[in-house]
């Protein structure tokens, strides 16, 4: 069911109100901020009548959101617009959008790799409005959202500007067809020698001979993995995971995952770390369903929920529409891990994201949208996003983690399944686990040369050497001429 | 009145022959030639300026002159040079293919005398569809789960890996896609053309014992081979701006053998927002579109055909 956000449940929720403030400070994960959302009515009704657009992913916390835009209206009186987009499509409209200086998008959804982090200098900091006393505050403080969450999602190079408020995060996680490994599990233990069952003490090689047992011993499913290795972001996505287990990395720079960096220094693909991760990759996608070359996460999630693999890394949010009747063949059958472990680390590619505003906008449109920022991250919206019948993401704030009926919903039946697989998510999102890609100016163009040349090695018209050799040179390449444009003053056409 | 249209009659001449002044029709036609001039000139000289600096949207749009150096960086990149031999191979391929297929279907459905009409509309349909909604139709039916096309080369041992995440197949499979979508163009074409070749000549060739292979090459061919021309220059313009079905299908890939220079361009100008280099890259597409016109231009003036 549906509930809409009254003004006066908002009010309470924020923590104006005691009862919000009980629920969720009880395990005492209120963060540190002093002043956890105050608000009056007043701040939330002076821009009534504006018209907000905001440009998203056609994501399923958008898709809740946009479905329950009634109670920002009758909170605040603006009418927010809401356009998704595939990512491709959203990320032109926003670069045309800042490049022309119109503003016409006054929310943004900020990727922190293809927006934010070429275009950061356009978003407004949000410290600002938080500071503001005449605009409501973040409620329970930025100190509620996930730390790894708000530093990938949210700032750029250093901690001290804030350009947008995690959103959403799906995470890679090990999705695998419990059903099958409670049935063969003792038999592929005493054939395997070691104990199938997923969890993040399995290493990607043990991974590589489950599944071959899978491919070798039953036919339940024609394949025991599959993987989203299409020429595409998703190829990125799912090589990552074993680059980074393997110790291999994009750059040797400090925190150019998380915070970000304008100069991450020299590619670091060439080393032999990351040569061996390839290989491994090559190896491994060479016994996965042979449709893995030509998938994308959805048209793995979709092979893995019509039985025609056990096993597959894939984003977590996948698990609502696999636990679908109308959707999956495999409900009521599925587990969840943190991926393997390579030779040095577990490593969980994050893909989260998190929503600015424009400050090519006006001053009163961006106040504005700070509301909507306000309202569409809050724990009350994140929580109506997750029960929501077109939504399913899971939250960027830890107190909603605590909330009793959210915990209830960690475990089968649930109705919000996505939370089913918050123990996997939750290890995943450790500083140590979490996967973090370059947050670089010129990623774009980074990931466009790794996933080329990836496809390139798995299509066997190149080594992992020279694929792996030849990325760096264009990473190099797109960094360098990215500084250099960068560098220059700001001018006009 | 006589006199008034006399008069205006006579204006008109004197202003034809030069007489001072713009003519009627030319005064006519100025909103519309103005209105193309800022739809379409100042556009393309833009973009001829755009080639000629670095365009960055990073911090602010930005213009820096570079002369010549994103022409010269676009006769050096190896990924654009791969990605034009891709597209002559593509633009041979397909028009090639199209060409064959469409007269010798369009030669069959000519010498229908029964059900001409229903089979001609079965054969155009593939024309109506839009090329992503084919790209898309496509994409399933070679899908390796549960594509028809898969599963029917599977059981016969023909092909067992995924067509259009294989090398060697996947290109083919993109080229098969836009044949099956554009051959009834072709077909529609030379249909014209057939029906405007002389029948009393045919018959009497007939009479005169020319057997139909004669009658093709002697008659048939000469009449049509201006409207084959013309198939010709249609399909060679959108041969070379092909993007829908390769975007939807195969991104480009596997390891950019799907990668034509249309879809270069769109990375470089919409993924990597390089548009001086973009804007190259585009300017030299057009070049080579005018090029190939300009070879069929030729040949139909050589036929007489082109005023």
């Amino acid at each position: 069911m549906r509930r809409r956000v009254s003004r006066r449940g908002f009010l309470k929720m924020t923590g104006a109100g005691l009862a919000g403030a009980a629920v969720l400070g009880a395990a005492g994960c209120g963060g540190g901020s002093a002043t956890s959302g105050s608000s009056s009515g007043d701040m939330w009704e002076q821009f009534a009548g504006t018209t907000l657009n905001f440009v998203s992913e056609n994501t399923s916390p958008t898709s809740a959101i946009a479905a329950n835009l009634n109670g920002f209206k009758e909170l605040t009186g603006i009418n927010v617009n809401v356009l998704q987009l595939e990512l491709g499509a959203l990320v032109q409209k926003v670069a045309l959008d800042i490049g022309s200086g119109e503003g016409a998008y006054q929310v943004v959804y900020a990727d922190p790799y293809q927006i934010m982090a070429p275009y950061h200098e356009a978003l407004a900091d949000l410290t600002e409005f938080n500071a503001d006393e005449n605009l409501p505050s973040i409620p329970k403080g930025v100190d509620d959202f996930i730390p790894t969450q708000l530093a990938a999602a949210g700032r750029f190079e250093n901690e001290e500007n804030l350009y947008a408020l995690p959103y959403d995060c799906p995470t890679m996680i090990w999705m695998y067809r419990k059903d099958l490994f409670d049935k063969y599990g003792d038999q592929m233990s005493q054939d395997l020698g070691f104990d199938p069952t997923p969890s993040p003490s399995v290493t990607w090689e043990q991974y590589f001979q489950i599944a071959n047992w899978f491919n070798e011993n039953q036919d339940e499913v024609p394949y025991g993995t599959g993987h989203q290795a299409r020429q595409y972001d998703s190829l990125m996505c799912d090589f990552s995971n074993i680059l980074w287990s393997y110790g291999g990395d994009y750059f040797n720079s400090k925190g150019v995952g998380s915070l970000g960096s304008a100069d991450p220094g020299p590619c670091t693909l060439d080393e032999p770390e990351a040569l061996e991760a390839a290989a491994f990759y090559k190896k491994l996608v060479s016994i996965a369903h042979p449709g893995s070359v030509s998938w994308d996460w959805n048209a793995t999630d979709e092979a893995f929920r019509t039985g025609q693999i056990a096993m597959a890394p894939n984003w977590h949010e996948f698990a609502a529409v696999d636990q679908d009747p109308a959707e999956s063949t495999i409900v009521g059958k599925i587990g969840y891990s943190p991926l393997p472990k390579g030779p040095v680390r577990n490593a969980n590619m994050w893909g989260g994201t998190g929503v600015g505003i424009n400050g090519a906008s006006p001053i009163d449109e961006q106040r504005a949208a700070w509301l909507f920022l306000v309202w569409a991250t809050s724990p009350e919206t994140m929580l109506m996003g997750m029960k929501s019948d077109v939504g399913g993401g899971t939250p960027t704030r830890g107190s909603l983690y605590e909330l009793p009926e959210v915990k209830k919903a960690m475990e089968p039946p649930s109705n919000m399944p996505n939370l089913l697989t918050y123990d996997a998510v939750s290890e995943a999102w450790k500083p140590e686990n979490i996967g973090l890609r370059p947050k670089i100016q010129s990623w774009n163009e980074c990931d466009t040369a790794l996933y080329t040349e990836v496809s390139k090695m798995l299509a066997g018209l190149k080594s992992p050497e020279e694929a792996m050799t030849t990325a760096k040179q264009y990473f190099d390449d797109a960094q360098t001429r990215v500084e250099n444009l960068a560098a220059r003053p700001r001018g006009v056409a | 009145m006589a006199a008034t249209q006399t008069e205006g009659r006579s204006s008109s001449s004197k202003n034809a022959s030069g007489g001072g002044g713009l003519s009627l029709e030319m005064k006519m036609l100025l909103p519309v030639l103005l209105l193309l001039a800022i739809l379409s000139v100042f556009p393309f000289f833009y973009i001829i300026w755009m080639s000629l600096n670095t365009v960055s949207l990073i911090n602010g749009i930005s213009f820096e002159f570079a002369g010549l150096s994103n022409w010269t960086r676009m006769f050096t990149d190896v990924i654009v040079g791969a990605a034009w031999v891709r597209a002559a191979l593509y633009f041979v391929a397909t028009v090639g293919l199209e060409m064959v297929l469409g007269v010798a279907i369009a030669l069959l459905v000519h010498e229908l005398v029964w059900g001409k009409n229903l089979v001609l509309s079965l054969l155009l349909l593939p024309m109506f569809m839009a090329p992503v909604i084919v790209g898309l139709l496509g994409r399933f039916l070679t899908d390796s789960s549960y594509g028809l096309y898969a599963f029917v080369l599977r059981e016969l041992g023909i092909f067992e890996k995924d067509i259009l995440g294989t090398s060697s197949s996947a290109l083919t499979a993109v080229i098969l896609m836009d044949v099956w979508e554009w051959t009834p163009l072709i077909i529609l074409i030379v249909l014209a053309g057939l029906a405007s070749v002389n029948q009393y000549v045919i018959e009497a060739a007939k009479v005169d014992g020319a057997n139909y292979v004669e009658r093709l090459r002697y008659i048939v061919a000469p009449s049509i081979a201006g409207v084959v021309v013309v198939a010709l220059l249609v399909r060679s313009m959108d041969a070379i701006r092909y993007f829908d079905i390769i975007t939807v299908t195969t991104n480009g890939g596997p390891g950019n053998t799907t990668k034509i220079i249309p879809i270069r361009l769109y990375e470089t100008a919409f993924r990597f927002f390089d548009l001086g280099y973009a804007a190259a890259i585009g300017l030299g597409m057009l070049v080579f579109s005018i090029l190939v016109a300009n070879v069929f231009v030729r040949i139909l003036d050589s036929k007489g055909l082109a005023k």
